[in-house]
């Protein structure tokens, strides 16, 4: 009873009239960044982080929110008309979806993708709420051990994961981790590789990176193509799926939801992994695979299915252990730093307007955002066709302003700058940024705590796996090493690739 | 020759003395910049704002603060440190000014590089252990530190944080063992503490009250010289260990050369600034008293805290760099 309480405390808060302008605005500027190719969630988000400074923690945060899973969505637009995936998770979207439209059945696709991530949206919602406040229990349990055994985990499931080439994406978390390691270190407050400049002490921003890489390398590397764009507007008709598509993506829809949850917890599983772990699924168990890759509309409705289980559950970690599961879990986090809030296990029960009300915005934005988008595909096809001349020095002036208005220094926009660069030359290169970011994230955070748990151990090392929580997440560790790497797995790994 | 030359010098010398004491007169005429040398949230930040929002009313035009974070202060505060001293540029600056000549090679002189104007008040700590720790008063645990040296455990917010300082005085005054685990930050150290992983914190009270309130943690003793307001009912921790005190610390200051007569003029904007309602009530609920001293009041204070803590930093062998 307790829950549904909660619950309803939580709507109260959401259906206030501001809180809901909030999270139509954020549902809202997520879908259009989701359907424009090269604006991720992660650096709207951070560009948008210092305009929230004068808004109140819900509200912000309702908002911040809203624009990440939006962006689960608009992403599936863009990859079902135009095969261009507007978020990373969409790539899988596009190899059936984009088939679909070829075919005339653009709506259908469209309409089983908004009603599998409204499921998946609901089920991730209740989650957070069933499963946060226990969570929250266990999360003061967590030492350093736990900590450091857990991010192991992440990190090897991630490069475990990854797609593309393992040696590429290795090379690429080595790069993170030698970028995360820039500052002071914690454990000495020496300062490393900051060659004796004051602003690197500090330690290289997030937001640095991720925009220097993601935004200002993808636009450089799309200016170097010629604009090749194909639009199927004119087939959008029939919105509604038939009853036999229904029936074929009900069960797809529940996997994938179940999959896309799993992957959600676990920190530094972005989206794409989810998304592609159902699509595999489920070209497993069709009757006739052959008919993925050629308009399947189950390999539309599982992964997009995960991709938004996956956005929303990725807020357990955050939320109640203030741990940054992803990249835009780690600018909400900001996002509550600045409003004063400290994130970790106190903010359900010291601020629950802000828990429950956040859980309550979530399904709210996910119903706004079916409303969105299905009679609205023709505004976000419309926008498709702003020419890049336009839209590209639009972004980047955007994400200069962002980045200056962090910390008020001309310095990290030269940083970004270079990161643009170095962005610009891996994609070239083949080297997949996501890993980068991941180890950049994770693995500063792996070294505290490993050293942390060594200082209090007093230099023994078993303390790792004699404590209860710490041996589980080593023998999830091994698992998934030996689950992974076994032949057959890899082999359907590279199937998929192809 | 020569005396023409001294005659210019003189003549210059008086314009400049002119320009000045007009500019001091009318000052200020455009917005005044204050500095904060740390990111928005933290207690610089919450005290500065407050400040110098009522100080925009007191000098009738316009106080913008300037988050300039970084390097624990040092990057803010060198950009006041090399600002035209004209009164348009002030900075926040806390105990960490006092700490961060022992620890940096910092990019300007700590004293000698800014004229003093007012300190806004100071914010106690409180020593807190878990309550699984055996001890409950500040006596118990310098025994049980001593029974077992280097066994127990303090948090800290990070290499020369206030909270590894305030600890590193509580050792080196009580002659105690007690092992340094920084974290970064305040908060992922208190979460630490509340999960009883490490047992020990000397922390800011505002951070801390609400675990104390709910029984979570456990206050052995204030920092402070008097029992705070907040918690009179808990100790100071001088009564268990004479000759204790480590307070956090707000001032403002401006760059050195600063004409006499604008710090005069922003002194006493500042304590009609400290009078008002507002100052007085948030300081109060974030646990901080204001306190008032004159601008050379506050510059020997601010030499005192550095000698204060030169030692600390020294003898508690606390190396940066």
């Amino acid at each position: 009873m307790d829950l549904l309480n909660n619950l309803l405390f939580g709507f109260g808060v959401a259906f206030s009239l501001q809180n809901l302008a909030y999270c139509f605005i954020g549902v809202l500027v997520g879908t259009l960044i989701g359907v424009l190719p090269g604006i991720g969630p992660l650096a709207t988000i951070a560009m948008l982080l210092p305009l929230t400074f004068n808004v109140e923690p819900v509200g912000a945060l309702i908002m911040l929110a809203g624009i990440y899973y939006g962006a689960q969505y608009g992403g599936s637009t863009t990859a079902i008309l135009v095969n261009l995936p507007g978020e990373t998770a969409a790539v899988v979207t596009c190899i059936d979806g984009y088939q679909m439209a070829r075919q005339g059945r653009a709506g259908p696709a469209l309409a089983i993708a908004a009603f599998g991530s409204f499921f998946a949206g609901t089920v991730g919602t209740l989650l957070i709420a069933l499963a946060g406040p226990p969570l929250a229990e266990v999360a003061l349990k967590f030492g350093a051990p736990e900590y450091f055994s857990l991010m192991l985990m992440g990190l090897v499931a991630a490069a475990v994961l990854a797609q593309g080439d393992t040696i590429k994406s290795l090379s690429m978390v080595v790069m993170g981790l030698l970028f995360g390691i820039v500052g002071s270190d914690v454990n000495t407050g020496m300062h490393r590789f900051t060659f004796d400049i004051f602003e690197l002490s500090d330690g290289i921003g997030f937001i640095v990176i991720a925009v220097g890489v993601f935004a200002v390398g993808e636009i450089v590397t799309n200016l170097g193509q010629p604009e090749r764009r194909e639009i199927f507007t004119a087939k959008v008709s029939n919105l509604m799926p038939t009853r036999e598509d229904l029936k074929a993506s009900a069960w797809p829809i529940v996997r994938g939801t179940a999959l896309g949850s799993f992957f959600g917890v676990l920190p530094g599983t972005g989206p794409a992994i989810a998304s592609f772990s159902s699509y595999m699924l489920e070209k497993k168990l069709a009757k006739d695979p052959s008919r993925f890759g050629k308009g399947a509309i189950e390999g539309v409705a599982g992964p997009e299915a995960a991709n938004n289980a996956d956005a929303q559950t990725k807020f357990i970690p955050m939320l109640t252990l203030g741990l940054p599961a992803s990249g835009v879990m780690a600018l909400m986090l900001g996002a509550l730093t600045i409003q004063g809030i400290q994130p970790g296990p106190q903010v359900m029960t010291q601020r629950p307007e802000l828990f429950w009300g956040l859980i309550a915005s979530m399904w709210i934005g996910n119903a706004m955002l079916v409303i969105l988008n299905l009679p609205l595909i023709g505004l976000w096809v419309k926008l498709l066709q702003v020419p890049y001349r336009l839209l590209f020095p639009a972004i980047m002036a955007f994400s200069a302003i962002g980045i200056y208005s962090v910390s008020n220094s001309s310095f990290e926009i030269y940083l970004t700058a270079g990161f643009g660069i170095a962005g610009f030359l891996w994609l070239k290169l083949g080297f997949s940024a996501a890993p980068l970011l991941l180890g950049f994230v994770l693995g500063p955070m792996m070294e505290e705590n490993l050293r942390r748990a060594m200082l209090m151990s007093k230099g023994d090392p078993s303390v790792f796996v004699t404590r209860p929580i710490s041996l589980a997440f080593i023998i999830a560790t091994v698992l998934i090493l030996v689950v992974m790497i076994a032949p057959a797995v890899r082999k359907k790994k590279d199937a998929l690739a192809e | 020759m020569s005396r023409l030359r001294s005659i210019t010098i003189q003549a210059a010398g008086l314009l400049i003395a002119l320009t000045t004491s007009v500019a001091a007169q009318d000052y200020p005429n455009r917005p005044v910049r204050l500095i904060i040398p740390f990111p928005p949230g933290g207690s610089n930040d919450v005290v500065g704002r407050m400040i110098g929002t009522q100080l925009s009313e007191q000098l009738g035009k316009q106080v913008i603060v300037d988050n300039r974070a970084g390097a624990g202060g040092v990057v803010g505060t060198e950009i006041v440190s090399k600002a035209p001293p004209d009164g348009y540029t002030l900075g926040v600056i806390s105990l960490a000014h006092a700490v961060n000549p022992w620890l940096y090679k910092l990019p300007y002189d700590p004293i000698k590089g800014f004229a003093a104007i007012g300190i806004m008040g100071t914010g106690p700590n409180v020593l807190v252990v878990h309550p699984s720790l055996p001890v409950r008063t500040t006596q118990e645990l310098i025994a049980l530190a001593k029974a077992k040296p280097g066994d127990l455990q303090y948090a800290s917010a990070g290499i020369g944080s206030f909270q590894h300082l305030g600890s590193e005085l509580f050792k080196l005054t009580a002659k105690a063992d007690i092992l340094h685990v920084p974290f970064k930050g305040g908060g992922p150290a208190m979460t630490d503490v509340l999960g009883g992983h490490t047992k020990i914190m000397f922390s800011s009270l505002v951070q801390t009250t609400p675990h104390i309130k709910s029984g979570k943690l456990l206050a052995l003793g204030t920092g402070g010289s008097k029992r705070s307001t907040v918690l009179p009912d808990i100790p100071t921790i001088s009564e268990g260990l004479p000759g204790y005190t480590a307070e956090n610390w707000w001032g403002i200051v401006a760059p050195a050369g600063t004409p006499p007569a604008i710090i005069k003029r922003l002194h006493a904007a500042l304590s009609a600034a400290q009078d008002t309602e507002a100052v007085t009530k948030q300081f109060s609920s974030e646990g901080a008293s204001v306190v008032k001293m004159s601008s050379e009041e506050f510059g020997k204070y601010m030499v005192s805290e550095m000698n204060k803590w030169e030692r600390v930093v020294k003898e508690g062998g606390i190396k940066a760099e």
